[in-house]
């Protein structure tokens, strides 16, 4: 879906994948305003679900008025409202849980990109992939605090564990990064499901063709080509 | 509480369509709760009829949830509770209806445009102004007693079940509450055992220490609650209350800048840890709120708020 008014042209998808029941992702594609995320739900049944869904509502509904410092404090209101519902709901039995989250938000060139938990921002800028992003994960701690090698810090049982989420502590903190974005940058945003099943060379492959819907349409025709036991979603959104 | 008896045959809850009992268009969701999820929907029947403004908002219950074999009776107390109700600051719900093709129960209510009090609160972390003040904890105070007259408690009262809607404050989310004794009766009951159905930190001690959920314990919420906008903070730090009964903080709890000086008496006699001694009901409350202020703070408010 593109805006022809917006410098930014964007293609976003989210899959159940082959092994689990239903989808707890949830995507937002919005190029007129600038603002584009991807959200992982975690937690039993559908409170995954509803905890994505929450969060990217609460975004799509967004005014978005101002430069990018009004919008940003825009932003990171809307998220801590929803942090703050989510942490209220998980104090009842049988309530949602969390999601990770990853946003990105551009006013003019300049571009803020948003996350908490392990869902990811790429850059592919000149033939060269950058991740924007560092997860919140053990695995990603394991190897920034105790020195472990990646290969070791992998292979913990609890690699995968998120150190960070909406809907988790009464007081969100998201990590942020802000830039400028350049003629013919391409960003992606995507879910573990994704990014753990495809290596950067084939996200720089993919982000490298000429459309946001064709980088799309690759990413998936692989990621389903493998064994997809998780969801899988993305977001590509290039200049 | 009890089973329906026709709960035994009824067939497990599918995925909340987009298109709710051909009628209802989910448009967002707007928000979770323990057991439900609200969503923003488009009622096309009276879109069709060209009713400008045919959005509202639809309460179900969230999947997982919605299996177990009594759920439906509980969203429909829930509904049952709220539209026992007639005030201008308690929500209003329109209708108890099930989605025949998932099988889902769910109810719709009006929809509200603005923040919760919690939302305020963030915005005013040293208290709202007098006028304000007033304002909203009459609206909110008025919107519990009326509830207790009408023999409904609440369950939990706190900053972000209240709305500041364009028209004025709505009360919201009855699914926790429960009629009075004598009130509704055969109406089913939430089995407190099974859920952990409080906010800890507005949640009365007795409510902690076993009791049933009862007026008192609904006015305790609501002092919490009149005292955090007051003050811009939790009376007991955000301490549940038995904590804050063993540090004996209601020793140096003091009045709050921010509240008048002729509501504090009702305010302090609210938030007493002993039931017994919480002699103030919610429309008691209401009244303090409402009492003319004394000449000197009044012109006062009026040189400083308009």
């Amino acid at each position: 879906m593109t805006v022809l008014a917006s410098p930014w042209r964007s293609a976003a998808r989210s899959e159940t994948g082959k092994v689990r029941a239903r989808n707890e992702d949830a995507v937002l594609e919005r190029p007129g305003a600038g603002l584009w995320a991807v959200a992982d739900g975690m937690g039993g049944h559908a409170g995954g679900a509803l905890a994505s869904r929450l969060i990217v509502d609460g975004l799509a509904d967004l005014a978005l008025e101002g430069g990018l410092t009004q919008r940003l404090a825009q932003v990171r209101q809307c998220l801590q409202q929803a942090n703050r519902q989510l942490v209220q709901a998980a104090t009842h039995a049988a309530g949602p849980t969390g999601s990770t989250l990853v946003v990105l938000l551009a006013a003019g060139a300049r571009v803020v990109c948003l996350w908490a938990g392990d869902s990811r921002c790429y850059l592919w800028r000149a033939g060269r992939l950058y991740q924007l992003s560092r997860d919140h994960s053990l695995e990603r701690r394991l190897i920034d605090r105790q020195g472990l090698r990646p290969q070791q810090a992998a292979r913990h049982p609890n690699a995968q564990a998120l150190t960070r989420a909406v809907g988790v502590d009464e007081q969100l903190v998201l990590d942020s990064l802000e830039l400028e974005a350049l003629p013919g940058d391409r960003f992606l945003l995507c879910s573990d499901g994704l990014h753990r099943n495809l290596a950067p060379p084939a996200l720089g492959a993919a982000l490298d063709l000429p459309l946001a819907t064709l980088a799309i349409e690759r990413l998936f025709a692989q990621a389903l080509a493998g064994p997809a036991r998780d969801n899988l979603s993305a977001v590509v959104i290039r200049r | 509480m009890s089973l329906l008896p026709s709960s035994a045959v009824r067939p497990a809850c599918g995925e909340l369509p987009a298109l709710v009992a051909g009628r209802y268009r989910i448009e967002r969701l707007l928000g979770v709760g323990g057991m439900g999820a609200v969503y923003r929907a488009r009622d096309l029947l009276r879109e069709q009829f060209g009713d400008p403004e045919p959005v509202l908002a639809l309460k179900t219950l969230a999947a997982d949830f919605a299996d177990y074999p009594d759920a439906d009776a509980l969203l429909h107390a829930e509904f049952a509770l709220t539209s026992r109700l007639h005030h201008p600051h308690v929500v209003r719900a329109h209708a108890f209806d099930l989605d025949p093709a998932s099988g889902r129960a769910f109810f719709t209510l009006e929809l509200l445009r603005g923040p919760g009090l919690d939302q305020l609160l963030d915005e005013r972390p040293e208290g709202l102004a007098p006028a304000e003040l007033g304002e909203i904890a009459m609206a909110l105070a008025g919107a519990v007693a009326h509830a207790h007259r009408r023999g409904v408690l609440h369950g939990d009262l706190k900053p972000g079940n209240a709305i500041l809607a364009e028209d004025g404050l709505r009360l919201i989310d009855f699914g926790l509450g429960q009629p009075l004794p004598g009130a509704l009766p055969g109406l089913p009951r939430l089995d407190r055992e099974r859920f952990a159905a409080w906010t800890p930190c507005y949640a009365a001690p007795e409510l902690l220490d076993g009791a049933p959920l009862s007026a008192a314990a609904d006015v305790y919420a609501l002092a919490c609650l009149l005292y955090e906008l007051a003050a811009g903070r939790h009376p007991f730090a955000r301490l549940d209350a038995r904590q804050a009964r063993e540090q004996e903080l209601q020793r140096s709890l003091t009045r709050p800048p921010g509240l008048p000086p002729h509501c504090w008496p009702a305010l302090r006699t609210a938030l007493a840890f002993d039931p017994a001694k919480r002699r103030i009901d919610a429309a008691g409350l209401l009244a303090a709120f409402r009492a003319p202020v004394p000449g000197r703070l009044r012109r006062w408010l009026r040189l400083t708020h308009g």
